[in-house]
This record gives structure tokens, sequence and C-alpha cells, in this order.
């Protein structure tokens, strides 16, 4: 007998592994004709892992004090063996995560996959974006450059137009009236500990619902033969998963990601202080508001409509009503592209320069 | 006779200088109380209530000295007869050319000064009487400035109070009320531009925008209370006070006697006097608009000397700023270039002092300071290759590796379209 398979006998024999292979023999995910797009949830889940790993290491060097914080990245890329490469990683990996979170999210909205009985995924994915939303905006601070120290002035004051309490709000976030070391303590906290916590937790319970449920099957006419589990989605999962590798190697080659300039807290503002592209959109919408709208602070209603919105989507398996009968629905249809076509439209445009 | 008439003007001269008498001051840190201020503060016409209004901020004031230490007059009496009595020694308005003699009477005894500071000078009027304002009043001529016209009369603030018309800052403009007065100053033979080419220069800027109080301003050259301007043989002694490297590299230069046989001013020759503007290495040579074309021609050994310094120094600027360019941008991509930074503050430094020497006129000097900031230069430039090579590298592998996970994609792409083909 072979080495190989005295291992897996002996595991077998302990662990009565033989009925969880024969689950994966049986087990089986359904086809149609555009199921690339079952492919960007496990990509996010790639991308989360590889955040993992490179977060772990980075922690290794990394000292989150606004005397050190720079000097210990700027030591990473440069003394650190292949610190570089790691960094520039988790720098890409970040975006190309919270970019498949999109994809993914958008795939499922237009398939209507979030219908009953599968409204508890949805939300549990809402708030997984959400999650991954938080690691980019606490993460972008950690390496105290410039830019990263003055968009983060801006991103919190968002906080403090919340009525009541947005002044004590933004104390909390900061940990002090501006930005300083005490923000970057608190965000480092808050990205390393309590976010990875309850995404690993959320993504539990994400992927255990959707092994229990089983994936959407979608409606095609003729219907299409399921595709075995294992190997083939498997390997088609793994083909996925090295092109995401292959996209991040691509960007880590060709757009090494920069450090820029230590934060300088007196000195002015530089110009063009944006947000992470995830947020342009955001951001471009609540500068083009008016200063009052009815009255009241642009900037507020801004953000009540955003509120509004993002809980207007996240409640979609509440009030498609059509779809969850199994009909098609030209109103959600219409709303998913609204949505996506704003979203891109602005993001693009505040590339372009068209705001400034 | 003439022996009284002596005596007489001597007891004057005594009676003028002395200390006012002590029912007129109060214990020093403790303000005054007098009757004056009560009175006058009431009074409905501008010119005798504003004195009292501003005695509450006024140094002497706080410090316990009635109106009546230079007044003169009785300071407790309720009735105006009793207290502004001439023969209690009310004088009223003082005149301009008492004034100095008037603020001399406390301010030239040393021994009463000692009261509020023991460090505080006396000299101010031997000072003052040396001084072209001095000198002017000494022939009569009222215009010229006594001591109210800078400190003001009433209200006398320190001069560490940022308020007070002689705060380094304000000097400027305190000294403007007259001299930026053209058709004023050409009664003195003044051009009256002096001002407006001080507000261009580098002493202003440092003074006004980095709000540097030790950069010159007026007084700091002309002199304060002696105020008269810097002969000609003095200039180098004047800008020296502060630049002393540059004046002993000027003190080892053929300039220095040839300038003093031309009787040509040292430093203001080059750098103007008043408009000190921020110096250029291009201003070295002999073509238009270089300074050194003004005695100079070109092919004359000074000529050819300014050549091979304005040469030195502009080579050492332009690598100077294009290795600085490569060592910021490797920083910027995430190298740590700290080591390259100090060699290139030690370049830098090197150029400083190349600059100096430039006052030597001695090209060996200057060119010996730029080979030492080249050789550093050529150091930071060498950390910033080797910066760029490991960039490179990364780039390199990043390519190769992109490359194989490309392979193995298309591999995995044939196994899966092979295995689905089976099934």
């Amino acid at each position: 007998m072979r080495l190989g398979e005295r291992i897996w006998h002996a595991l077998d024999s302990r662990l009565n592994l033989q009925p969880l292979v024969q689950f994966a023999k049986e087990k089986s995910v359904p086809r149609h004709r555009h199921d690339w797009m079952y492919y960007f949830g496990g990509l996010t889940l790639f991308f989360f892992g590889v955040q993992v790993i490179t977060g772990i290491l980075l922690l290794l060097y990394y000292r989150p004090t606004a005397e050190a914080a720079f000097e210990s990245v700027q030591f990473i890329m440069s003394r650190v063996p292949f610190g570089w490469l790691i960094r520039s990683i988790h720098s890409w990996s970040a975006n190309l995560m919270i970019a498949a979170a999109f994809v993914h999210m958008f795939t499922v909205f237009f398939s209507g996959a979030y219908v009953k009985p599968r409204e508890l995924t949805w939300w549990t994915g809402a708030a997984l974006l959400l999650l991954a939303l938080g690691f980019g905006f606490s993460g972008y601070l950690l390496p105290w450059n410039e830019l990263a120290f003055f968009a983060t002035r801006v991103g919190t004051d968002m906080v403090s137009k919340v009525p009541l309490v947005g002044d004590w709000l933004l104390k909390v976030l900061r940990g002090g009236e501006d930005v300083t070391g005490a923000t970057l303590t608190r965000f480092f906290g808050i990205h390393v500990a309590i976010l990875p916590m309850l995404t690993s937790l959320l993504i539990l319970l994400h992927l255990a619902l959707i092994q229990r449920q089983g994936m959407h099957e979608p409606q095609e006419k003729p219907p299409l033969p399921p595709r075995p589990f294992f190997p083939n989605f498997v390997l088609r999962e793994l083909m996925v998963w090295l092109v995401g590798l292959a996209a991040l190697a691509a960007l880590a080659a060709f757009f090494p990601w920069e450090l820029g300039k230590k934060a300088d807290p007196f000195a002015p503002a530089p110009a063009g202080i944006k947000p992470e592209w995830y947020f342009l959109f955001m951001f471009e919408t609540l500068k083009l508001l008016p200063a009052k709208i009815f009255g009241l602070d642009g900037e507020v209603v801004g953000l009540a409509a955003f509120t509004a919105g993002g809980l207007f989507w996240f409640l979609a398996p509440l009030w498609d009503r059509k779809r969850a009968r199994g009909e098609k629905s030209l109103f959600a249809l219409l709303v998913g592209w609204g949505v996506l076509l704003y979203i891109l439209s602005f993001t693009a445009l505040s590339y372009l320069g068209v705001f400034q | 006779m003439t022996r009284l008439l002596s005596l007489a003007a001597l007891a004057c001269a005594a009676l003028a200088l002395a200390a006012p008498p002590p029912r007129t001051v109060g214990a020093p840190g403790k303000p005054a109380q007098d009757q004056c201020t009560l009175c006058h503060r009431e009074l409905e016409e501008a010119r005798l209530r504003q004195p009292a209004l501003l005695a509450a901020e006024d140094v002497h004031h706080r410090q316990g000295i009635t109106c009546a230490g230079c007044h003169g007059g009785d300071p407790a009496a309720t009735e105006p007869e009793v207290a502004m009595d001439p023969s209690k020694g009310f004088v009223g308005k003082i005149p301009p050319q008492k004034v100095p003699e008037v603020c001399a009477a406390c301010h030239s005894d040393t021994s009463f000064m000692l009261r509020y500071d023991p460090n505080i000078p006396t000299d101010q009027l031997a000072q003052y009487r040396t001084s072209k304002h001095g000198l002017g009043l000494a022939k009569g001529d009222q215009r010229v400035a006594t001591c109210a016209s800078c400190h003001g009369a009433h209200g006398i603030l320190p001069a560490s109070d940022a308020r007070s018309p002689v705060y380094p800052s304000r000097i400027v403009e305190t000294c403007a009320r007259c001299h930026a007065d053209r058709s004023l100053m050409a009664q003195y033979g003044i051009p009256g531009n002096e001002i407006e080419d001080y507000q261009q220069s580098v002493h202003y800027q440092a003074l006004t925008v980095k709000n540097d109080l030790s950069a010159p301003t007026c007084n700091d050259c002309h002199g304060a209370h002696g105020a008269t301007p810097p002969g000609v043989s003095s200039v180098s002694n004047v800008c020296g006070t502060c630049h002393l490297t540059q004046r002993e590299a000027f003190d080892l230069s053929p300039h220095k006697d040839a300038f003093a046989t031309m009787e040509q001013p040292a430093c203001e020759a080059c750098h103007s006097n008043h408009k000190v503007v921020p110096p250029q290495d291009q201003w070295i040579g002999v073509e238009e608009g270089q300074v050194c074309g003004t005695c100079h021609s070109a092919g004359d050994p000074g000529a050819e000397a300014a050549e091979k310094i304005r040469h030195a120094l502009l080579e050492t600027v332009q690598r100077s700023e294009a290795v600085r360019q490569r060592v910021e941008r490797a920083e910027q991509r995430g190298m740590l270039m700290d080591e390259a930074l100090v060699k290139l503050e030690e370049a830098h430094q090197a150029l400083v002092l190349a600059r100096n020497d430039v006052h030597t006129v001695d090209p060996a000097r200057v060119q010996a300071r730029t080979e030492e900031a080249q050789m550093v230069l050529a150091k930071a430039e060498a950390d910033a290759a080797a910066a760029e090579e490991e960039l490179a590298f990364r780039h390199r592998g990043l390519k190769v590796s992109l490359l194989v996970i490309l392979l193995a994609v298309v591999a995995l792409g044939l196994k899966i379209r092979e295995l689905e083909k089976q099934s």
C-alpha cells in the first residue's frame, strides 16, 4: 500500500471521512448561460484569504503610532525580505476584494438570488460588504501618509453630520477632536481585531447558509444539467483564483503601490484629496449637493438619502414580491441598473476630473 | 557775572535732568494713583481726554509714575488751578526740543532706573545726541524725531509688547511715518525709497513672513537712539554683526582693500543696502545683470575668476537637484532613502560653504567646496541607482511570476476541458 493511501486509511478509520468524500462526489452546482457569475463570491473569499495572510505578515513589523507607522511601512518595503511584495499585494488585494464583492452583489441582485429562502444569505452578504468597506477605510490610514491622513480627516468629518450624536461619534471614531496618533491606534485596533472577528463569523454563516440551501437555481429553458462540484467546479474555481492571483501580480508589477509622503498634521491639505475609489460616488455626490436643501444642511440630507437608499437595497428580499413568486420584475431590474450605472458613472467621471 | 550765569545754567540743566520729585512717583510695580487721570477721563475735549484713557496701559503709569512725573504740577490736588499751578512746576504740553531731556530725567538716571530693571540701559540721551535726529534737534529743527515720535507720548508700551510701535516687526512702519514721505526726505537729501526697498528685502521677508524677530529691521543697522547711516567703511562691520562667516571670507579677498581704496561700501556694492534680495548664483559674472560687471569686464582676471566660480556653483546645484529628484522619487516608491537624504544634506552644507567662500573671490577655494559636494552627491546618486535597480528587479520578478501563473491558468483550463469532454 502506498504511503498516501495508508495515511488516508489511518485518518478515515478514525474520523469516518468516507461519507464526506461521498458527499463531495455527489454534490453538484447548477448551470446556466452566465455561470461565470458563480465565481465572484469565491473570488472575494480568495482575496480575503490573501488579506489575512499578508496582513498577519505585515503585523510582524508594522507599528501603529503616528511617530513610527510611516517609517515601519517604509522599513517593510525596503529592508524586510519581500516586504515590498507583501505590502503591495495587501494593498491591491484589498481593492480587488472590494471590487469582487461589488460584482458578486450585483450578480446576485440581477439574478434575483436574494428572494425567499435566501434572504439571510443576502443580508449577511450585504453586512460583509459593509465590513469590507470598513476594512478599506480603516486600513487606508495605517501607512500614515499625507493622502491617507487628509482623506481620513474628510471621511471621518462626515460622521459629525449625524444629527444629535454626530460630534460624539466623531470623537469616538477619531479618539479626540482631530485625526491624530490616537485615531491611528484606534483604526489599527478596528482593522486587525474587530473587523476580522466579525468578518470571519459572518463568512462562516454566509457559507453555511449557501451549503445548507444550495446555490440559487436560475430558470433556464431548456434546463442545463448540473455540474459536478468535484472536481469540475472546484477546478474552475481554482482557475478563477489563479486568474485573481495573476491580476494581483500584474497590478503589483505594473502599478506598484507607492508610499507617498509622511503625513504632517500641520501642513495644509494637498489639492485633490479623494477617498478610495469605492467611496468616490458618495463623495462626489455629497460635493455636488447645495449647502442647504429645504432649509437643512445639504450634506446631512445627502447622508440621510444614502442611508435610506442603502436600507432599501438591503431590504430587497422584502419588497421584491414578484421575483419571490418566480416572475420577472421590471422594477427590480430598473433599480439594479439605476444603482449600477450611478455608481459606475460617478466613479468614472470623478477619475476623469469632471467634478473638479 | 559770567560765573553766576554759568552756575545758573548748570543748575537748570541739573534740574532738567533730575528724576521727578518723590510725590509724583509711587512704588514700582503698583499703578499710579493720581487726580489727573480721574478728571481728564471725564473731559469732553478728546485731545485732553485721550491721555487719561491711555494711562491704564502706559508702562510708566503702571509702575507708579503719575502724569506729573513729566508734566509737573500736583497730582493729588482736586482743584485744576492747584493741580496745574506753574509754581508747582506744571509745564503742560512739552515742546519737542524739550522731550529728550524730560525723558532722560529718569532714563539717564542709573540709580533711579535701577528700581525698575537692573539691566536697563541709561545711555539713550547720549546716543540720541549723536544721531542725525539729535543733531538736527540741536540745530533747532523741530521736525526731527524725538523720543515721543517713535515711542508715543501717552500709553507708552514696553518695546517687548507686540503692540508697541518699536516692537521689531513694527519698527519699519514707525520709521516709515517720516522716511516714506519723499517730499519731507528730499529736504534732507534722502531719496525716500528706503522703506519701499527694505520691504522687498530678504530681511523684511524673514521678519514678517517667517516671524523671525531676530531678522534685522531699521534700528539693527542704523542704531536705535543713535540712528545714523553707517559710513562706507563700516558697512561690512554692520552686516558682519550677523553675517560673520561672509565677513571673514570678504576680509580675505582682494576686494577688501580695493573697495576701501575706491571708497566703495563693501557688502552693499553687490547686495544693495535696503533692497537686500536673496542672492543668486547667476549674479556672478560680468554679463548684463551680473554684479561683477560693475567693476570687471570680459577677459580680465576678475571676470575669469567669476566665470570659474559661477560654473562650479551652477554645476553642483544642477547635479544636486537631479540627484534629489531621483532620491525622492525612489522614496515615494517606498524605498528607504535615509542615508541618501543625509548625503544630500551634506552636499547642501558643502554648497552653503562654497557660496560663503564666493566672498573670498578665490575660485580654488570655491571649487574645493563644490568638489566636496560633488563627491557626496556621487554617493547619494549611487544609492538612488541601487534603489532604482532593486525596484526594476522587483518589476522583472513579478512579470516572471505573472507568466508562470498565466501558464498554470492555461494548463488548468485545458485540464478542465478534457475532464468535461470525458463526462
